[in-house]
């Protein structure tokens, strides 16, 4: 017992599964208590939130994720390309200053690009997917960039030993010897086009996606149905995040990150 | 142990080299030969000690081309000239080099990493597979061919970043510090990758640094002390050649550690805490 409350113990796997389902079962135990006392409470009580997410079933959520999701890919897609690109030009002396630049973007404010964007931007649509491109290119440029520092100057050394040129060290060493890296950068930015959504989803509401659903709960005061998007949310991002991380251990054997 | 010395394998002149006002090494100058030995092939194995902070990696990456001298030149055979002891300047690689971590692409298996360190070499694919196999077999890698380096034991991967040089390069092979951290039964491995190495081919030229003096009279038979010089009564900062020792010379060369051996350790020890 004294183990559990001893800083860096390493305890064993089982122990630690039944901790977290131990406290799972705590806060949702808390959660039917508070919103079962009283008359006034912060939170719907889960009887609720199941009515919250039967409500939103019978009116489409299925179609509401598949946007959303179809959404994301699209601007995630985008994003990889222009960060992979400006990246991987980085150690090119004479271009290394768009991917600079491109990382140091991620302090600019939102306002003052949905503003630009809606400029030169006509359709809905292509709005919100620019602006989620515009911000992970921004993080994910910053990660990668991030990345190409970290790699130690041995493995420069050895490709070059093994009579690659320069463009085979940036072949071999950063693109080649990167990928899952990548993958990995990819997996822990996506949480910003995720948070992201309900924002970038309430430019356009004709659209719909889950963040047009949050935001017409919102506007109906129905916490039901607010939490159980949330969770529908959440567990999206997990889900995505489980598959991103599996594909990186099946794909490559060799990423030990 | 008798033996005779033939072409010029290795010339450096006057070598140094700076980081901007830095410099690091200055004035290197030394000259090795192909040596030959009746009736067994015998490769060249070339120690250098020192002092940390001496400039020895510095070195190792100029004469692997790596870093470019401020002065100076590195020439090596050009085993590809039809003319006898014609010689050419050295560039990136055409000498191998092996860094203390062993390093490898770590998304390559053996067998990919062995397949690429040869693709410049102008041998038909079945005459690569039949090279690997060879050195698959003999190096005792056959069973992990298609294993990554983080699958790989520290021997295996010692193993492997010394063939894949061997491959890729002619016959020179620089190893930074090769003994550093590793436990007693990679040390023999490591010394019996030498003696492969050396066994192999007449001009097969490994060229070593490390902090283990004994290591170094058991398996050179050529040794350099780099260290600070004295010049006008006070220490310079910039490392240069203090002292070498011919083992081949003192007839202790590929001869059984003695106490002669140890004399050698001293003088070695003496010269280095000198500099």
């Amino acid at each position: 017992m004294k183990k559990l409350f001893k800083p860096f113990e390493k305890l064993p796997s089982n122990q630690v599964t039944l901790i977290y389902v131990g406290w799972t079962a705590l806060l949702l135990l808390f959660w039917i208590i508070t919103a079962s006392i009283g008359d006034k409470h912060l939170f719907p009580t889960p009887a609720q939130v199941l009515k919250g997410l039967e409500g939103l079933y019978n009116e489409g959520l299925v179609v509401h994720i598949a946007s959303s999701l179809w959404l994301c890919i699209r601007a995630i897609f985008i994003s990889i390309i222009i960060s992979l690109v400006v990246s991987y030009i980085s150690p090119i002396p004479l271009l290394q200053f768009f991917a600079k630049t491109l990382s140091k973007l991620r302090y600019l404010p939102l306002t003052g690009i949905t503003f630009y964007l809606a400029i030169l931007i006509e359709s809905g649509r292509t709005m919100q997917i620019w602006v989620l491109v515009v911000f992970m290119s921004t993080y994910l440029t910053t990660s990668l960039l991030g990345m190409i520092n970290s790699i130690p100057q041995e493995e420069f050394d050895h490709a070059r030993t093994l009579q690659c040129n320069r463009w085979e060290v940036l072949w071999e060493v950063l693109i080649k010897g990167r990928m899952d890296y990548v993958i990995e950068i990819i997996r822990q930015n996506l949480a910003i086009v995720w948070m992201m959504l309900v924002t970038v989803e309430s430019i356009m509401v004709a659209s719909g996606g889950l963040g047009f659903l949050i935001k017409n709960s919102d506007k109906f005061m129905n916490h039901g149905r607010i939490v159980a998007l949330q969770i529908i949310i959440l567990a999206l991002g997990l889900g995505i995040d489980f598959v991103l991380e599996k594909s990186r251990k099946i794909f490559f054997r060799y990423s030990k990150i | 142990m008798s033996y005779k010395l033939t072409d010029t394998i290795l010339y450096v002149e006057n070598l140094s080299v700076a980081y901007g006002d830095k410099v690091v090494i200055k004035d290197i100058t030394f000259e090795e030969k192909n040596v030959v030995r009746e009736g067994k092939i015998t490769g060249q194995t070339i120690a250098f000690v020192g002092r940390s902070g001496r400039g020895k990696s510095t070195l190792f990456r100029a004469l692997t081309g790596l870093v470019k001298p401020s002065s100076g030149r590195i020439l090596i055979s050009d085993v590809t000239s039809s003319m006898n002891n014609s010689a050419k300047e050295v560039k990136e690689g055409d000498v191998g080099f092996v860094d203390q971590k062993y390093t490898l692409f770590r998304n390559k298996t053996i067998h990919q990493a062995f397949m690429f360190a040869l693709r410049k070499k102008n041998m038909k694919d079945d005459a690569k597979e039949e090279l690997i196999n060879h050195y698959l077999t003999t190096w005792g890698l056959e069973p992990c061919k298609n294993q990554y380096p983080c699958e790989l034991s520290g021997g295996q991967r010692q193993r492997t970043a010394i063939i894949e040089q061997i491959l890729s390069s002619d016959y020179y092979m620089i190893l930074d510090e090769p003994f550093s951290g590793l436990d007693v039964g990679n040390i023999e491995n490591v010394k019996e990758a030498f003696q492969l190495i050396s066994s192999e081919h007449d001009l097969n030229t490994i060229i070593f640094s490390t902090h283990d003096i004994e290591l170094a009279v058991e398996l050179a038979d050529s040794i350099y002390v780099i260290g600070y010089p004295m010049v006008d009564g006070k220490k310079a900062n910039y490392g240069t050649i203090v002292k070498h020792i011919d083992m081949k010379k003192n007839g202790l060369s590929w001869n059984p550690f003695s106490a002669d051996h140890l004399d050698v350790v001293n003088e070695i020890k003496t010269a280095m805490l000198q500099s």
